[in-house]
């Protein structure tokens, strides 16, 4: 590109891509700014999400930006719009539809989606996931009044979910087990104390491993409920529906063979920039270097990654700051002995 | 309205954009609900230019297509990408996913999708060549998408379809396939858009409604008026007038004949008319012009006949395939001498049909040829217009002398009457004088070049046309939108009409005291109804495609007052957002106001 502006573009139109575009406006207000994602939806949080089952049906009334705010902002949104590989030597992304954009600055903020163990993966059609409006609408179209939900694993999201359906008067059982209470990381000792607050809350919680694991995921029979758990032991489990929340793995397929160096997630200094200098990651798909720590940490919930892709963004039009690792992001509970998680704390 | 939906398709000529909207109208008339459609293509062959099929589905008639789209269909990008912006906030733009080829920044539809628009980004290619083997039918796939999307029946597409294909079974049974694939992809994907299709309108009773073009009107009008005779040389976009004349004047038993040129049309349609038969041809702008020596014979040997124009681009061979009203002038005065004749013009297609009917009684009943002027829009575009059962027109309104055991030399055949109209006879009529002369005539037909005589029949040929503005069963002028005193008046005729209805509408809507004026008769000038309507209004708009303002100048002519004119030579309809600009600009209104 023979132009003199720069071309900043962002990856993903979630919590930390959307903070950064506001920054990089912000902060560069000539400059071009494009976000890709594959969402067909503008940018809505995700933990609102529980929302769809207090009846609110309409996804208008859950974006944050209204569409003039990209326009006034020149921030070009391109939707259902799928990254599939990135040349950080020629500076260039390549979209699916073979497109190929140029860029001075690239973020890539393109989160994670939700992490299903390899044992599971053959189940998949049977389960219900959460991740995009048009899956929350689908389970609050599955789950009856009064209906059964079961969740699987158990992490922060499905928790919060859960708080959500009991309120609303359906049933909730949690199949219990490694992932429950994910990124929290609860000590044995302490687990005990944490499910009891569970099952205060009105969860049926059942331990997997007690019964054998989670052997198969299948159709309910004809007059049943939809869909029947069956475990190691022989026993079984019967919902309308089954949800997996086994925390949520990085979403950066396309920026294998970049040339950036990855891990589990996109690893990156402290100043949030990859292994090439003009490529930076923020949110969800990137592990950031912690001192403290001595390893690549990923630091999940959405003020964690708000905060990213503002420093991201930051450090892309000049600063030079470093990621200041959160204090507490442990799991609590209240006096009257109510589970507290700091991701949590959005109202 | 709870149904109100507009889906524009744009693609390359060859991507079958034509035919899809074809299809999709036919599907929706089909399945009752009311339908304006009308399509931009390029003169040039297959394979080159811009193709746009646009279509207003209803549960009322429209008269026009609405300034912004719901939906947006590209079957090529770079068509498209123009386009876009024409569909609405939350409205939804439809477009292929892929790509064949390496494709530059930008070049990509996605790349322009308004964050308030709704992408659907769809395999078209892939659908077509997965359930047909080629990628020849993308442009079905987009229908069955489209169907699938927004729940509506397959089965009205599947009977479009095979009624498009007619004898093709090959065709029509690979097109049912993509149909079917584009229709199972449409109902998987989860609709973001607020576009709802409500229930098609209940179907009425006695009238049958079909959906049909401007012309086709105009000849199932000739047709249910009787029509004995059409004489005619092929002319865009007046042709298809005279083609399917051809094949429905056979089958009854009348004729039809194509003459070597415009001049020998009008002569026979004049000399047809005089024989006593309904009579008409039909041409656009240059074959007017050369049909104007004949239509004065036609005018003082008082014949009656009817000369259907659809107008385009001009002068000269002008613009062919683009829309206009600027032969507006010429209709009204073309030719030499004093020569007044009736001169009307719909501004749907359903007036085209009445029209075109009540062309054939007036010009019988006033004795004088009559013109019925459409232009390439009105000529072109689709609407389903509901016909009733049994056809509206007078089979005869000539007023015939009673010649039995009178004696022929003195005939009166234009006798001075109260009403101006003399009894006329037809050839062969017993006690009847048949005379047709280009020279001033007296009462008996006798040339006569005294000037008490030429003053009076000068006043015959015009003063008898002033019948026409009371016809039985015929709308001169009509109003519409706030009664009383309004801020602006919207005074239209022809195919803009409708936009200036729409504008008006829409106006309203913001709080602006409005109404409109369609003129259908232009000639007699319905003065009195139409200086009443100005008298209430603040100011006068009137908007028309032409560059001369050429309706303006005829009414100011009749009603000395000033007006506002808007007259755009766009070589496309008149949009209805210029025409609502120019109701604000007038009415005081700033963009804020509007806005707020
Ligand atoms: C249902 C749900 C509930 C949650 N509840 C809470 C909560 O209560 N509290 C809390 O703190 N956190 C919660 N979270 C987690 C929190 O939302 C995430 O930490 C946060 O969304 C991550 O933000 P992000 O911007 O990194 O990525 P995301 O929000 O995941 O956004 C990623 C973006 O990248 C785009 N993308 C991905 N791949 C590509 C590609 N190849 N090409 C183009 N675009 C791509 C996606 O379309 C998306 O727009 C919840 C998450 C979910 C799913």
């Amino acid at each position: 590109m023979s132009s003199n502006v720069r071309h900043h573009i962002v990856i993903g139109s979630g919590v930390a891509g959307n903070q950064a575009a506001e920054t990089l406006r912000e902060r560069d207000p000539d400059s071009r700014i494009t976000m890709i994602t594959i969402s067909r939806l503008p940018f809505f949080n995700r933990y609102d999400l529980p929302r769809v089952f207090r009846g609110e049906r309409d996804w208008r009334r859950f974006i944050i930006y209204p569409a003039d705010y990209y326009r006034r902002n020149r921030i070009a949104l391109r939707r259902a719009t799928r990254v599939v590989g990135v040349d950080s030597t020629a500076q260039t992304l390549t979209l699916e539809h073979k497109e190929t954009i140029h860029f001075d600055s690239l973020l890539v903020a393109s989160g994670a989606g939700a992490y299903l163990p390899e044992d599971m993966s053959e189940f998949r059609p049977l389960l219900h996931g959460f991740g995009a409006f048009r899956d929350a609408i689908e389970v609050a179209d599955a789950l009856p009044k009064k209906g059964h939900a079961i969740l699987l694993g158990g992490d922060t999201i499905g928790l919060d979910l859960a708080r959500t359906l009991l309120d609303t008067g359906h049933r909730v059982t949690l199949v219990a087990g490694p992932y429950t209470f994910w990124p929290h990381e609860v000590t044995p000792e302490e687990r005990p104390k944490y499910v009891a607050a569970l099952q205060k809350m009105g969860i049926v919680v059942v331990e997997a491993q007690e019964r054998g694991g989670i052997a198969g995921v299948e159709k309910g029979a004809k007059g049943l409920a939809a869909r029947r758990i069956t475990f190691g032991n022989g026993s079984d489990l019967s919902g309308d529906v089954v949800m997996p929340f086994f925390g949520v793995a990085p979403s950066l397929d396309f920026m294998l063979g970049s040339g950036v160096d990855i891990e589990r997630g996109l690893l990156v200094s402290p100043n949030l920039r990859t292994t090439n200098e003009n490529i930076y990651a923020a949110g969800d798909v990137c592990q950031i270097w912690t001192d403290s720590e001595h390893r690549y940490c990923f630091y999940h919930g959405w003020k964690n990654v708000r905060a990213m892709g503002e420093l991201a963004a930051r450090n892309i039009t000049g600063a030079n700051e470093p990621w200041v690792p959160p204090q507490d992001e442990t799991l609590r509970l209240s006096k009257d002995g109510k589970i507290q998680s700091p991701f949590w704390e959005y109202q | 309205m709870s149904t109100d939906i507009q889906i524009a398709i744009v693609g390359s000529a060859g991507d079958g954009t034509i035919a899809a909207g074809d299809i999709l109208r036919r599907a929706m008339a089909e399945m009752g609900y009311r339908v304006i459609s009308f399509d931009l293509y390029p003169a040039e062959i297959r394979g080159f230019g811009k193709c746009i099929a646009r279509l207003r589905v209803t549960d009322e008639q429209a008269y026009s297509l609405k300034p912004r789209s719901d939906v947006l269909v590209s079957l090529d990008d770079s068509h498209a990408i123009p386009h876009v912006s024409e569909a609405r906030e939350w409205g939804a733009v439809i477009y292929e996913s892929g790509s064949v080829t390496p494709l530059a920044e930008g070049a990509h539809i996605s790349a322009h999708i308004d964050p308030g628009q709704i992408p659907y980004h769809v395999p078209i290619r892939e659908l077509s060549e997965k359930s047909t083997g080629s990628a020849r039918s993308r442009n079905i796939v987009v229908l069955g998408y489209i169907a699938g999307l927004f729940r509506l029946s397959i089965d009205g597409f599947l009977r479009a379809l095979n009624s498009k294909f007619k004898g093709k079974a090959d065709i029509a049974q690979k097109n049912e396939a993509a149909l079917r694939a584009g229709y199972e992809e449409g109902a998987r994907w989860f609709r973001l858009d607020d576009i709802d299709f409500g229930p098609p309108p209940a179907k009425g009773a006695g009238a049958t409604v079909e959906m049909i073009s401007g012309n086709a009107a105009v000849v199932r009008g000739a047709l249910d008026a009787g029509i004995d005779n059409f004489f005619g040389y092929p002319i865009t976009p007046a042709t298809s007038i005279m083609e399917r004349l051809a094949s429905e004047m056979p089958k009854r038993g009348t004729r039809l004949v194509q003459t070597e040129d415009e001049i020998a049309a009008i002569s026979a349609t004049v000399g047809a008319g005089f024989a006593g038969a309904r009579t008409a041809t039909a041409t656009s702008g240059p074959g007017l012009a050369l049909m104007s020596e004949m239509l004065g014979l036609g005018i003082i040997a008082e014949v009656p006949c009817v000369v259907f124009v659809s107008q385009r681009g001009g002068p000269s061979t002008g613009l062919p395939t683009k829309t206009e009203q600027s032969d507006l002038n010429i209709a009204v005065y073309g030719g030499h001498g004093d020569a007044p004749r009736i001169v009307i013009a719909p501004t749907n297609v359903e007036g085209c049909y009445r029209c075109a009917g009540k062309a054939f009684e007036m010009a019988e009943a006033y004795q004088t040829p009559v013109i019925l002027l459409l232009d390439l829009y009105l000529s072109n575009r689709y609407e389903t217009v509901p016909f009733p059962a049994k056809p509206p027109f007078e089979a005869d309104m000539n007023s015939y002398a009673d010649t039995r055991g009178g004696n022929a030399a003195g005939f009166k055949r234009y006798a001075l009457t109260a009403d101006n109209v003399s009894p006329r006879t037809v050839p062969g009529q017993k006690g009847g004088m048949h005379i047709a002369t280009g020279l001033e005539h007296n009462e008996l037909g006798r040339p006569n070049d005294q000037p008490d005589n030429h003053a009076a029949m000068s006043r015959k040929r015009h003063e008898k046309l002033q019948l026409a503005l009371k016809h039985p069963d015929f709308t001169h002028t009509k109003r519409f939108g706030d009664e009383g005193k309004v801020e602006v008046g919207v005074i239209a005729w022809g195919s803009t009409f409708g936009e200036a209805l729409e504008a008006m509408i829409l106006a309203r809507a913001e709080g602006i005291r409005c109404a409109a004026m369609k003129v259908v008769m232009i000639a007699p000038f319905p003065t009195e109804a139409v200086a009443a309507f100005m008298a209430d209004c603040g100011d006068v708009l009137i908007p028309e495609v032409n560059y001369q303002g050429q309706f303006a100048g005829i009414l100011q002519a009749h009603i000395p007052r000033p007006v506002t004119r808007l007259a755009r030579v766009p070589c496309e309809p008149m949009e209805v957002g210029d025409i609502l600009a120019e109701i604000r600009r007038l009415a005081g209104r700033t963009t804020e106001q509007q806005a707020a």
